[in-house]
């Protein structure tokens, strides 16, 4: 079955839209799927976007706009897409206990489909959301039905605390485990400042997405990782976030 | 329908093999194809210690293309000795691993072992990647060096010897006359283009190594140039290297010349687009009559009336 885009993105925030893609197999938390953005050779190579939800045969995914692809990406019309996925490590989805999730921007979205994972393994979910201003924010209801506890912070105040969502989460403290998705930065204060383990999504550059061009690799204590095979979920104490946040 | 292709002693099943550094140690593309089907999987270039490869970016999207700045990141010998070459070797693949030691020393011993492990009957000696300091381009811009390392690396190896030419040079031919006077049994044309990417908004280089070698469809046409010239001048095969994005593409090349074809970055954009270009070469041949891939080998050098 080939994958298939079945309605036209949807604006859920400013620059943010939801494509809903029937035709892949069911993902794990924290996966991503890997797209082809025309048939063309410009733009030339797949973008990544996690997962955000996946329900009775449609995968979600949440894009934002960034560039000349996901620009194209967002006028998409229904049919079919290429799409390559789901590929790559998730989270590990605790079965027990309390965890923390705290999101970015549109680094949000693989938090969703993993609180989902949680409430239904009966693990309580406290969620930081974490975005620039009030009007970066989509589908915060969604958020709200999977979630024990929800913070939205905002960079400028418009909407929640004002302040960061690494901030938050490390005052917030007390989980068994911190679930992060985000920019560099802010997953990096979260890994550095826990006392808990953390598992951190990483964001970076891909070439290819299925380990062959080694271009989005990252330094970690354990030697070399490729964010796309190895990750994109990797432990967040081992990465050496110096690399990442020059 | 033959489509078999001879390089020096080797045989390749068919003329369509994926380029050293697109490919991995071919673990990866097996979850998409089955990699016996190639004519060849040229692995990733290979030191006699792992090396990390280049900090900081590693690799951008051009216009119809990619900048990559990954500096060999590889295993080393023994680790390929011991892990990858028996998957290869298992899946049924051919392999020729890709040689990019730092020094003439270093690609001599290289050489020397791999040609000489069972299992592997060609090495290619990689002379041109942009992204290591020591060694690397050097080996394949100045002449000198170039033939001097070539004619070591020659006594050492015991089986096909492919140079992996660089692009970087005033005239491509030059090297590739060199190489088949040092006894190589092909030339493989051309590894990436110099090129750079100034990031505007820290006004800096985007790569730590500066410049970056430029591969995919936008160096296309200038591969088939160093292909057609280099088959005007060499009588060793030439595997054509730039770009392929599918059937026509590789059909381009064999017709300025290539015996051969590698298919490197549409890798990474369709891990199955190897395989398709086998089919579509064989439906081609089929719906021309054309019996052999001699008969279309460089024959875009052939005048009409001759």
């Amino acid at each position: 079955m080939k994958p298939v885009l079945v309605e036209k993105p949807i604006e859920i925030a400013r620059d943010h839209y939801l494509l809903r893609i029937t035709g892949l197999p069911e993902p794990s938390a924290g996966q991503f799927v890997n797209i082809k953005i025309g048939k063309g050779t410009d733009p030339l190579l797949r973008r990544p976007f996690s997962v955000f939800n996946y329900s009775e045969g449609t995968t979600e995914i949440v894009i934002k706009i960034a560039g000349k692809g996901t620009s194209l990406l967002k006028v998409s019309e229904p049919g079919e897409i290429d799409a390559i996925g789901p590929l790559g490590m998730g989270f590990s989805v605790l079965k027990t206990g309390s965890a923390l999730l705290a999101g970015g921007g549109v680094g949000n979205a693989p938090l969703y489909y993993l609180a989902k994972k949680l409430k239904e393994s009966g693990t309580g979910v406290k969620f930081v959301y974490g975005a620039r201003s009030s009007e970066y924010i989509y589908l915060l209801e969604e958020f709200k039905k999977v979630s024990d506890d929800l913070t939205v912070t905002t960079d400028d105040g418009s909407s929640g605390k004002k302040g960061l969502a690494a901030e938050e989460a490390l005052a917030a403290g007390g989980a068994d485990i911190i679930y992060t998705c985000g920019p560099a930065g802010m997953m990096r204060a979260i890994s550095d400042g826990s006392s808990a383990p953390v598992e951190a999504s990483m964001e970076n550059y891909f070439g290819c997405g299925i380990g062959i061009c080694s271009g989005c690799t990252i330094r970690t204590v354990g030697g070399l990782k490729r964010a796309c095979v190895d990750g994109p979920v990797m432990e967040g104490k081992k990465i050496i976030w110096e690399e990442l946040c020059r | 329908m033959d489509i078999s292709v001879k390089i020096g002693k080797l045989t390749l099943k068919n003329p369509v093999t994926v380029a050293s550094g697109t490919a991995g140690y071919g673990e990866e593309l097996s979850a998409y194809i089955d990699i016996s089907r190639l004519g060849a999987v040229f692995t990733k270039g290979l030191s006699i210690k792992p090396r990390e490869g280049n900090r900081g970016n590693r690799i951008i999207e051009t216009p119809s293309g990619v900048l990559n700045s990954i500096g060999l990141e590889n295993v080393g010998l023994d680790e390929f000795l011991k892990f990858k070459l028996p998957f290869l070797l298992k899946s049924g693949a051919t392999v020729i691993p890709n040689i990019a030691g730092h020094s003439e020393e270093e690609n001599e011993e290289l050489c020397d072992v791999l040609s000489h492990t069972a299992g592997i009957d060609a090495v290619e000696l990689n002379v041109s990647c942009p992204n290591v300091k020591q060694g690397g381009m050097a080996f394949g811009t100045d002449i000198t060096i170039f033939t001097r390392l070539l004619e070591k690396a020659r006594k050492k190896t015991g089986g096909c010897l492919i140079v992996k030419l660089s692009p970087n040079v005033t005239d491509i031919t030059e090297f590739a006359a060199a190489a088949e006077l040092c006894g190589a049994d092909a030339v493989s044309a051309v590894n990436t283009f110099l090129g750079m990417k100034i990031d505007i908004k820290t006004r800096r280089p985007h790569f730590e190594n500066k410049v970056a070698g430029l591969s995919g469809p936008a160096i296309k046409p200038l591969a088939v140039r160093a292909v057609y010239q280099i088959y005007e001048k060499v009588n060793i095969p030439v595997i054509g290297i730039g770009g392929i994005s599918g059937t026509e593409d590789a059909l381009e090349f064999i017709m300025a010349g290539a015996s051969a074809v590698s298919i490197g970055t549409m890798n990474m954009v369709d891990p199955k687009i190897s395989v398709d270009i086998i089919d579509g070469i064989r439906e081609y041949m089929d719906s021309k009559k054309i019996g052999g891939l001699a008969e279309i080998k460089g024959i875009a050098h052939i005048r009409s009336g001759e």
